[in-house]
């Protein structure tokens, strides 16, 4: 598949989906191009680094990428390649330095990504270099509540328009405080899977009655949590929405208590229903009521790459991926409520999650299953739920009639393709922002 | 029963004394807590779980912090504390989950289950007050899974023991594993 190659995995009448976009290698190359080179993507958080002169060393799909906060406390997204000859010029997760120098020849960069020093600039350079031009290379750089994502594209429009309607959902969540989230973490493990299969699943809840029945079983028994069972799943008013490119999950209900996050349990649910309604008026003047009472972002993934919050799967080939796990709790919620959710997360996500441990091979299988001869000549089939989507008089997006659905994955997909098909960002189409944003959270908080 | 041959008790008196020194104190724990140790590595690899379990105290914390890449003068910034987000930091009744789960039959992760072989040696003993020993250890486990997913984990663990009814049990496990990025599809096997 060439540069000019027009790509049509998905049939829309059909959901039919093809499965060599998780094997092939032309298909992936022309990925880190087209959707990494180009997309905004998430890459961390502010709380990573809330120093001068912090730093934390991320990704930007392959290329590593640090993010240092510069003497005057502006963020900057520098790629981790020294402009002479491509050593790292930083190799440790994370620290505070103004300065950071490659080991190979000792060029010196600040952590705005200026060259500030270069051995021999006049012995060796006869003072010709033109340092100017050879600072690291940086990316644009914008947050989001907190979240940072970066985009290698000049002609990518803002953050904001990017999110679009997403950030409707997403704001109950991470906009949801005064004070913002703090984030934990990340854990680092690489799965033998195709970065696409982690991302789709996030609007699977399909597989979680049989792939996570174990979990939710015992922790049912242990922990006083809720039951699981397909028919809870089907006849759940939870929605699926699709908004500008972003998969988005949600819980739809009137009934004032907290989201199921991990962590809660027959023990610590009060702790968590008093949480919930001591903040209920501060999230409420931030969200207005129905998103504050009624809405509740469930699993969703930002467009290319987030899986559900801020936790990244960073593709290291077609059939490898670099899955970051983190945990965002709000940074004014009591040390007991970060406790139990901090350590209902590590049980249930993560590479020894209880929950997590049971999908990757699933999600492997799924992704060798692309690669051999004969079974990648059967299309994926992406069917159920067709022609049960629309818009919704209250919810931005395209929202399915019922919460099990593969709506939001065919249009993923469907983003894929456009992103794949483009030739510049002119051709990638975005919908107006149009939601009823109703409160005080804004992007920057 | 036949009885054996035996030299008369009276020859035998006459000889010098010729038995091994009795052990001290330091070393008689340290083969105490070596075969405590030989012991959870056999019940692990042969999948017996529940038994495992009872090799800890009910108010058990099993930890696994993260380990970051740090300057060599920041060294103590490698391990992340507890109460950042760690790889594992289980009570008892977590662990047990993680147990009853298997028994499930639709624990997937371990359904067909893993193949392991856990080498656990390089014990250090130190006593601590109250009765309670510390004991660190090397290990080097050994994980095959499905048809040909293999990994080679490496670390050491560093336990706090406390006789409960005249027997061990760990009191806090702290497991730290030699990798940044670590390199299996998942963590599923007990350390």
């Amino acid at each position: 598949m060439g540069a000019t190659q027009k790509y049509v995995v998905i049939d829309p009448a059909t959901g039919k989906i093809d499965r060599r976009i998780f094997s092939d290698q032309a298909v992936y190359d022309a990925e880190m191009e087209r959707i990494f080179g180009r997309a905004w993507l998430m890459i961390g958080h502010e709380s990573l680094l809330p120093a001068r002169d912090d730093f934390f060393h991320t990704y930007m799909g392959e290329d590593p990428v640090i993010l240092t906060r510069d003497g005057t406390g502006r963020l900057h997204a520098l790629l981790n390649m020294c402009r002479h000859r491509g050593n790292r010029v930083v190799r440790c997760d994370d620290g505070n330095a103004n300065r950071f120098m490659c080991t190979y020849h000792g060029w010196t960069y600040k952590n705005d990504g200026s060259l500030d020093h270069v051995p021999g600039k006049s012995e060796a350079y006869y003072d010709a270099l033109d340092r100017d031009s050879l600072g690291l290379v940086e990316a644009r750089v914008e947050t989001y509540a907190g979240i940072v994502f970066a985009t290698w594209a000049k002609d990518a429009p803002g953050l904001e328009a990017y999110l679009g309607d997403a950030r409707w959902y997403l704001d109950t969540v991470f906009n949801r405080r005064d004070g913002g989230m703090q984030a934990l973490g990340p854990m680092k493990w690489l799965e033998p899977v195709n970065w696409k299969v982690m991302v789709d699943n996030c609007s699977d809840n399909y597989h979680v009655p049989t792939s996570h029945l174990s979990s939710a079983r015992v922790q049912s028994k242990y922990l006083g949590r809720p039951r699981l069972s397909h028919k809870d799943q089907f006849e759940s008013p939870n929605k699926h929405a699709f908004v500008n490119g972003h998969s988005i999950t949600f819980r739809d209900a009137d009934d004032n208590v907290p989201r199921y996050v991990h962590g809660v349990s027959s023990e610590t649910f009060q702790l968590f229903q008093d949480y919930h309604e001591a903040t209920m008026p501060e999230v409420e003047r931030r969200l207005g009521t129905l998103r504050a009472r009624r809405v509740q972002l469930g699993n969703h993934s930002v467009f290319p790459n987030g899986v559900l919050g801020l936790r990244l799967a960073l593709p290291r080939g077609p059939r490898q991926t670099e899955f970051w796990h983190f945990v965002l709790v709000d940074r004014d919620a009591p040390e007991a409520i970060k406790r139990v959710i901090r350590v209902g997360s590590q049980a249930n996500n993560g590479a020894a999650g209880m929950f997590e441990q049971d999908d990757v091979d699933n999600w492997r299988q799924v992704t060798a299953a692309s690669a051999s001869r004969h079974a990648r000549r059967y299309p994926q089939d992406l069917s159920m739920g067709l022609g049960h989507a629309g818009p919704h008089p209250e919810y931005p997006g395209l929202v399915s009639e019922r919460y099990i659905s593969e709506n939001n994955q065919r249009l993923f997909y469907q983003r894929w393709e456009e992103f794949m098909n483009a030739e510049s960002w002119a051709d990638i189409p975005l919908d107006p922002i149009k939601a009823r944003f109703d409160g005080t959270a804004t992007m920057r908080g | 029963m036949k009885k054996k041959p035996t030299r008369p008790r009276a020859r035998r008196a006459a000889r010098p004394a010729v038995r091994p020194p009795a052990l001290a104190p330091p070393q008689a724990l340290w083969l105490e807590l070596m075969s405590f140790y030989i012991r959870e590595a056999w019940l692990l690899d042969e999948r017996k779980l529940t038994e495992w379990l009872a090799l800890f105290t009910d108010d058990v914390l099993y930890f696994m912090p993260r380990r970051k890449n740090v300057p060599r003068r920041e060294s103590h910034r490698e391990l992340t504390p507890l109460g950042d987000l760690a790889i594992l930091e289980e009570d008892k009744r977590y662990l047990e989950m993680r147990v009853a789960r298997l028994d499930t039959g639709m624990a997937w992760a371990e359904d067909p289950p893993s193949r392991t072989r856990h080498l656990v040696g390089n014990l250090e003993v130190t006593p601590l007050a109250r009765g309670e020993a510390q004991a660190r250890t090397a290990f080097l486990v050994y994980r095959s899974h499905l048809e040909t997913d293999h990994q080679l984990l490496s670390g050491y663990r560093e336990d706090v023991l406390r006789r409960v009814n005249g027997e061990w049990k760990i009191a806090r496990r702290t497991i730290v594993l030699d990798a940044n990025v670590l390199l299996d599809k998942n963590l599923s096997v007990f350390l």
